[in-house]
């Protein structure tokens, strides 16, 4: 029969995992007691986040002076770091919801923690718009809500759209990310005890693995997944229009939304690639997270670098094929002006370092793609810094043209989001199952009789 | 019955507490205070402003001034109409008397020393000591002052005439040279009056006649309207003959940089080239064929064609007017060197025309630095028992090697009658504040003929115990029985004019005439006109015209000229004017030094850098700024900066140039020598990053302030297609779906195709601007005027070297060709740039909380309280006229400065974005005044603060839908442009008028 020459499911992307219960004994010890590695990583995030808050906290306080902003520079560290995150946001769905709906096989075993990042990312990103704000108590201003004096928001303003997007996007990925962890989250139910026993069993639902559950669990995922497929897009479309619809000699392009949605995808790989190496070293998941996977992921990361390459060629092409002194002079200042050194970061670091990525053994060294994963963090971080700040600097106005220098309030609120961020992923990979139970499990050969001493699934 | 809570003790108990937290919710902390006047002020009627007029004294020129009092509070100054030194306008200076007034260093009241501190003390008691003091002198009395009105000055003679001693009078903007020589030359002892307007040609030798020189803002307004083009396309023109272009210089359409020193030989040059034969120079004939422009050619660095060139034209052009050398350039030879000038006047005819010396009315103010030299040799000597100072600060303002604090300190007892501490006060035994002018009765006699009563416009400030110094003089005479006439300032002024009113042979009562000329501000008395011609006189002094000894070898000659926002330092204690973006550098808060750029490229300098500039007299460190408008070979540094103690704000910025000067008095005139040294400059190897508001000089190849030259008038089509309307650009547009309509903004073009919001429905007007940039002489008064109007705050120096000034207006200046080398033509483009109130805001689709919006009437409103801080709208104005709160800036504003602030405009609060508003507040009380009364607003009713303050009268302003308004009538004009609409459609509503140009324009704008 055909079956014959068939490998046994699970071989190609997991050869060296044998059964369920390896699986459930593998990564439900990922959840036991933490060792001093980890509190050392957590107090570092903590502290973090109280650097973050204070920050913030003494900006609202004294007014956001205390940030370098100026006239004519309205926008610096603080939106940059709001489309860095929701750019990292951007691959977790990728992966989890593309993917899933793609069948690519080398998913399952990074889709959980691509998924919650995507949900800290948003978390940390929706933060950034709030930071910036002069004065972040009327925030929900721009909120449509019906009142007394019948002041909407302006529909207009591609900073409404953000609101809609970056909160429907919120909303859809931790909709979908909670209902994936559901059936491991039974699992976890199942083998802990005390406190975290009874976290679990609120949490699962009452998740029994039922064929029924199976069965309406299968359908609601995907439709969640289909829902969450446009997202992907949509949004950092959106985003990136809080710049395209303006008239800012280096906002004002029609690319900007596929570019911004490569880039979102480029960088989200990039720090999927960053956290998913140490995770998979510190909790040897080297069976669940193999070279191939990584493989792959390396070669979505050289497909999107080459793409946001294209765009900042053809930024630089329609800037002078424009003819535009305005426009023209922009990107000059953007190359050769006060931030050169922003702009040659963004282009080494996202252009350059991922051509490294052509080569087979570069892609299945981890070492090396944690280290251009790393300069891929950094190089988008600047993407963003240079298309805001040297946009802004060197506007039509000759005489108002300026230069800005972030303030330590802005570097600690930087800072501060890293650690966020890190302090909710910590949190993550001591209560969530990091690597998906249920779905490694539909890839590996299923537990017979005759096979296995337990008999039976979890 | 039941236990708990009755109905009733209930209803008691919901009762109370509602009244408690109604009281809670309500209540303020003053609430015992809120008590409304039981008996109203007269003529104050809450929300409703009291204008009174008065005279501006912040400077010699005597403007007259209207002064807003709302509530009993003064909240603005502006120019008054109808008085004829400025007729309106008002400089940067005027305006910010306010901040004079309510400056919070003033005394709190009399100061008495007390070892190395100061104590109060009453009123009483100051004035008991002064007496005291004065008796036990006996007749050593020195009084030494500045600036004052007839009146006063009437009052401190027969003061020390009764007190025993000496009246100096000092004033460190005065051209003493300027009056000596008129007196040598002419025969009159007056300050000549020039009349730019009637002049087709003026030549200034270096007099900086629009940034300090005798009347700025009356010579602004007298200059823009000779140099401004005409309907008939005719243009007087201007060169300026200097070795640094001040801000004066900057407006010239022609530069003839010569050696410093070197006017006079140049005047003459130009005469000898005039009066040929010699006709027409009279006595100086002899002088003038000594001077023939070959033999000072080589003195003055220029060429004898050059010379020839200017003399032709100067005569050409008729009438024609020469001033100089003004204030800078008073050297060892500035009386022969103003003669000179005076003598080129004589032979061109423009004496009688442009130049008039009539009317002996004026009183002769007998100041000059020679008498102050006399006056600290007599303190050095001991021979003075009191000294007392008003309204001068020698102690900072002369040059420090005059030794005048040493002399000062070693008197007896000195009493200081300065308002708010300063360099001098710091020395003095006594101090009686004097009232500041808007509290106080005075007069004013500016020139000739002109009058004006100095009416006090509110109640003493209260937090200051001050006193007018005439009251304290007479005070102090009566209580050492000498009797001076009326007991008060009030009545002497009432008595001096009381023989006014008979001498201008008025026909009203007294009574009449004095209210209607305190409601008018100013009386103009016929001057007796003398049969007298005036020539030429020979001279009764010995006159050398070669270019005056310098001391020091260093490599730069030093010059030193009055700053246009400090003057000689006596207003650098306002925040407005240090915030002020300097006119010609831009850059505010401190000093710097100008140098050439290729001087500083061999010294290996940078903007910013800090050089040691080291005179015989003493040495200073100060960082450099490079300026292409100064010659290669000269250093320009501006008074005003480096106070040691002269209050919270000009305290430790900046340098005292006084430092590098020498103390010598000019032979002739006595007047202060101030170009007499030159300097080394050496670098320091440290930096200061100079607080500048300019992000770049150049315009970038971009039509901001495009020019025409003037032979191209007439030629509209060609050159609209080049800089102006609407050219190829639009063409790609309209390809596309959207297709953006161009109009021009003119009357014909309302209502404008394709806008359906704000669409300027019929009953709407459409509230428009227009800018004339061929008289804009950049002058900054607008910018002032703006920021007291709409309490824009200042934020410091360190704000503003972040890039965040709050000025809702900002006077871009952009070089275009300025060259020291060699005589040329120059070509500077200053541009008055605020909020366009564009027809296609480009801020206003991006708010999202519709804060920017706009208005029916078109203007681009902000809502302040539904700004959320996003900043969105400044990152999408093209313009960047848009400016944020960062902090709340009115925070750090100390009472009383505080009531200055205009009711009628919020202070805004921490996080919002605010914008010029085209005075809105100024159109909706003209709008409802006209409801109330009727009838349809009138054209020109709606004056924004910047167009009343414009001495130059270049900004317009009106309804631009009505074809009949006088905006829409200057915007009908072949040089009209808006900034980038050609390419980026954003249809602004103020409407640019280019500058025009007596050579051909190169920069072709936007290719």
């Amino acid at each position: 029969m055909a079956l014959a020459t068939e490998q046994p499911r699970g071989a190609l992307s997991h050869p060296d995992v044998q059964s369920y219960a390896e699986v459930n004994r593998d990564i439900l010890a990922i959840l036991g007691r933490p060792g001093l590695g980890w509190w050392a990583l957590f107090s570092v995030a903590a502290a973090g986040v109280l650097l973050f808050f204070g920050s913030w906290g003494w900006q609202i306080y004294a007014g956001i002076g205390v940030s370098g902003l100026n006239s004519p520079i309205g926008w610096g560290v603080y939106i940059t770091c709001f489309v860095f995150w929701v750019g990292i946001a951007h691959s977790g769905t990728l992966i989890s919801a593309i993917l899933f709906l793609f069948r690519a096989p080398f998913r399952q075993s990074i889709y959980r923690a691509a998924e919650a990042m995507t949900v800290f990312a948003v978390m940390t990103a929706g933060l950034f718009p709030l930071v910036h704000l002069g004065r972040v108590w009327h925030a929900y201003w721009l909120i449509p809500y019906p009142n007394s004096r019948f002041l909407w928001p302006n529909f207009r303003s591609p900073l409404v759209w953000d609101v809609f997007a970056v909160t429907t996007y919120f909303t859809v990925s931790a909709v979908f990310f909670y209902l994936g962890t559901i059936p491991d989250l039974a699992a976890a139910r199942d083998a802990a005890t005390g406190l975290r026993k009874k976290l679990y069993q609120v949490t699962a639902l009452g998740w029994r693995g039922t064929d029924r559950e199976w069965h309406h669990f299968g359908k609601a995922y995907i439709f969640l997944a289909a829902l969450a497929t446009p997202l992907v897009l949509s949004v950092h479309s959106v985003v990136s229009w809080d710049f395209a619809m303006s008239i800012v000699p280096g906002w004002h392009a029609t690319i900007f939304a596929p570019y911004f949605v490569a880039g979102a995808i480029f960088s989200g790989v990039g720090m999927v690639i960053t956290l998913v190496v140490p995770l998979r070293r510190v909790f040897h998941l080297e069976h669940y997270l193999t070279v191939k996977h990584f493989d792959a992921m390396a070669k979505l990361c050289l497909l999107t670098s080459m793409i946001v390459f294209y765009a900042y060629v053809t930024e630089y092409f329609m800037a002078w094929y424009s003819g535009e002194e305005v426009e023209r002079a922009a990107f000059w200042h953007r190359a050769f002006g006060h931030y050169w050194w922003a702009n040659w970061i963004m282009l080494i670091c996202n252009g350059m370092v991922p051509q490294m990525l052509w080569f087979k053994r570069v892609r299945h060294s981890i070492p090396a793609l944690f280290v251009i994963s790393i300069f891929i963090n950094i190089g988008m971080w600047f993407e963003r810094f240079v298309i805001f700040v040297t946009s802004l600097h060197h506007e039509y106005e000759p005489f108002a043209w300026g230069v800005y220098r972030p303030s330590l309030t802005e570097m600690g609120i930087l800072v501060g989001s890293f650690c966020w961020f890190g302090f909710w992923f910590l949190l993550f990979t001591r209560i969530l199952p990091p690597v998906a139970i249920a779905e490694l499990k539909e890839v590996l050969p299923p537990p017979l009789r005759g096979r296995t001493r337990e008999g039976a699934a979890s | 019955m039941r236990d708990g809570i009755k109905r009733r003790d209930f209803l008691k108990v919901l009762g109370a507490s509602g009244a408690g937290a109604g009281l809670v919710g309500c209540s303020t902390e003053d609430v015992e205070r809120l008590l409304p006047y039981v008996v109203p002020p007269e003529e104050i009627t809450p929300g409703v402003a009291t204008w009174y007029a008065s005279v501006c004294g912040e400077c010699a020129a005597g403007c007259g001034i209207w002064v807003r009092t709302r509530e009993g509070r003064a909240v603005k100054i502006e120019g008054n109409p109808a008085h004829p030194v400025a007729h309106g306008g008002l400089c940067s200076r005027g305006h910010a008397s306010l901040q004079g007034l309510y400056n919070p260093d003033r005394f709190a009241g009399p100061m008495v020393r007390d070892g190395a501190s100061l104590r109060q003390i009453s009123w009483e008691e100051a004035e008991g000591m002064l007496a005291a003091r004065l008796q036990s002198a006996g007749g050593d009395v020195l009084l030494l002052h500045g600036r004052a009105g007839p009146t006063l000055r009437d009052v401190m003679d027969s003061f020390v005439t009764a007190a025993g001693g000496t009246r100096v009078e000092f004033d460190g903007l005065a051209d003493e040279p300027l009056r000596e020589a008129a007196r040598i030359a002419l025969g009159r002892d007056v300050i000549p009056v020039f009349d730019f307007e009637s002049a087709r040609f003026v030549v200034s030798f270096g007099a900086d006649f629009l940034d300090t020189w005798l009347s700025p803002a009356g010579n602004g307004r007298g200059f823009a309207r000779m140099s401004g083009v005409d309907d008939h396309g005719s243009k007087g023109e201007f060169v300026f003959v200097g070795p640094r272009l001040s801000l004066t210089g900057l407006n010239a359409d022609e530069w003839v940089p010569i050696n410093p020193g070197s006017e006079g030989l140049v005047a003459l040059a130009m005469a000898n080239v005039i009066a040929a034969d010699g006709a027409g120079a009279g006595p100086y004939a002899d002088v003038l064929s000594a001077h023939d422009p070959s033999t000072v050619a080589g003195a003055t660095g220029i060429s004898a064609e050059t010379i020839e060139d200017l003399a032709n034209r100067f005569v050409a052009n008729a009438p024609s007017l020469a001033v100089g050398p003004g204030v800078a350039g008073q050297h060892r030879g500035a009386t022969a060197a103003n003669l000179a000038v005076l003598v080129l006047n004589a032979v061109a005819g423009n004496v009688g025309r442009t130049l008039h010396v009539q009317g002996g009315g004026q009183s002769s103010p007998s100041g000059s630095y020679a008498r102050v030299e006399a006056a600290i040799a007599a303190m050095s000597s001991g021979s003075v028992g009191v000294a007392m100072v008003h309204g001068v600060n020698p102690a900072y303002s002369l040059p420090t090697a005059s030794g005048f604090a040493g002399a000062f300190g070693g008197v007896g007892f000195k009493v200081s009658f300065a308002s708010a501490m300063d360099e001098t006060a710091a020395l003095a035994d006594l101090i009686l504040p004097d009232a500041h002018t808007l509290e106080a009765w005075g007069d004013s006699n500016p020139r000739p003929g002109v009058f004006a009563i100095q009416q006090p416009v509110m109640q003493p400030v209260p937090h200051f115990d001050s006193k007018a110094t005439g009251d304290v003089l007479l005070s102090a005479s009566a209580a050492a029985g000498r009797d001076l006439g009326a007991a008060n300032m009030q009545d002497h002024v009432r008595a001096r004019w009381g023989q006014l009113h008979e001498a201008s042979g008025a026909a009203q009562p007294f009574d009449d005439w004095w209210r209607a000329s305190l409601k008018a501000g100013v009386v103009e008395v016929p001057l007796a006109t003398t049969a007298e011609a005036v020539t030429l006189r020979s001279p009764d002094a010995a006159l050398t015209f070669d270019a005056p000894a310098l001391d020091g070898d260093g490599e730069f000659t030093l010059l030193v000229y009055p700053s246009p926002r400090f003057g000689d330092g006596e207003h650098s204690n306002r925040p407005w004017l240090l915030e002020l973006p300097d006119p010609v550098s831009k850059i505010t808060w401190h000093s710097w030094l100008e140098i050439h750029p290729d001087a500083a490229a061999g010294l290996g300098l940078r903007n910013g850098d800090i050089v040691t500039v080291s005179s015989p007299h003493g040495s200073l460190e100060v960082p450099v700024w490079t300026y292409p408008g100064v010659r290669a070979d000269t250093v320009a540094l501006a008074m005003g900066g480096g106070h040691d103690d002269f209050g919270r704000y000009a305290t430790g910025h900046g340098v005292n140039a006084m430092a590098l000067l020498p103390a010598e008095a000019e032979q002739l005139s006595g007047g202060l020598v101030r170009l007499g040294t030159r300097v080394a400059v050496t670098p320091t190897g440290t930096h200061r990053r100079l607080a500048t508001i300019e992000g770049s000089d150049s315009q970038s190849n971009r039509p901001i302030a495009p020019a025409v030259a003037l032979a191209d008038l007439g030629h509209a089509e060609e050159e609209g297609a080049e800089e102006g309307g609407h050219g190829q650009h639009m063409e790609i547009q309209e390809g596309g779906g959207f297709v953006p309509v161009p109009t021009d903004g003119l009357p014909q073009d309302y209502p404008l195709a394709g806008q359906e919001y704000g669409g300027y429905a019929d009953d709407h007007p459409r509230w428009a601007m227009a800018i004339d940039l061929d008289k804009c002489t950049g002058c900054s008064a607008c910018v002032v005027a703006c920021q007291s109007e709409n309490n824009v705050p200042w934020v410091g120096e360190d704000q503003v070297l972040m890039g965040r000034d709050m000025g809702w207006m900002r006077i871009e200046r952009y070089y275009d060709h300025v060259d020291a080398t060699h005589a040329g033509h120059l070509d500077v483009r200053f541009l008055p740039m605020l909020c366009q109130h564009c027809n296609n805001a480009p801020c206003e689709p991006v708010c999202p909380v519709f804060a920017a919006y706009h208005t029916p009437d078109g203007l681009n409103g902000q809502v302040y309280n539904r700004c959320v801080g996003t900043r969105y709208c400044a990152n999408n104005c093209p313009y960047k006229v848009r400016v944020f709160n960062w902090y709340r800036y009115t925070d750090q504003i100390p009472e009383p400065m505080n009531w200055q602030f205009n009711p009628d405009v919020t202070v805004r609060d921490n996080g919002v974005m605010e914008k010029c508003s085209f005075c809105v507040q100024r159109i909706r009380e003209s709008q409802n005044r006209a409801v109330l009364e009727g009838r349809e607003v009138h054209d020109g009713e709606v004056v924004p603060a910047c167009q009343q303050s414009c001495p130059a009268e270049a900004i317009v302003f009106g309804n631009i839908k009505d074809s009949s308004s006088r905006v829409a009538r200057v915007s009908e004009n072949e040089r009209t442009y808006r900034v980038f609409d050609a390419f980026i459609n954003t249809q602004p509503a103020v409407t640019y008028l280019k500058k025009v140009t007596f050579h051909e324009v190169s920069d072709g704008g936007h290719g």
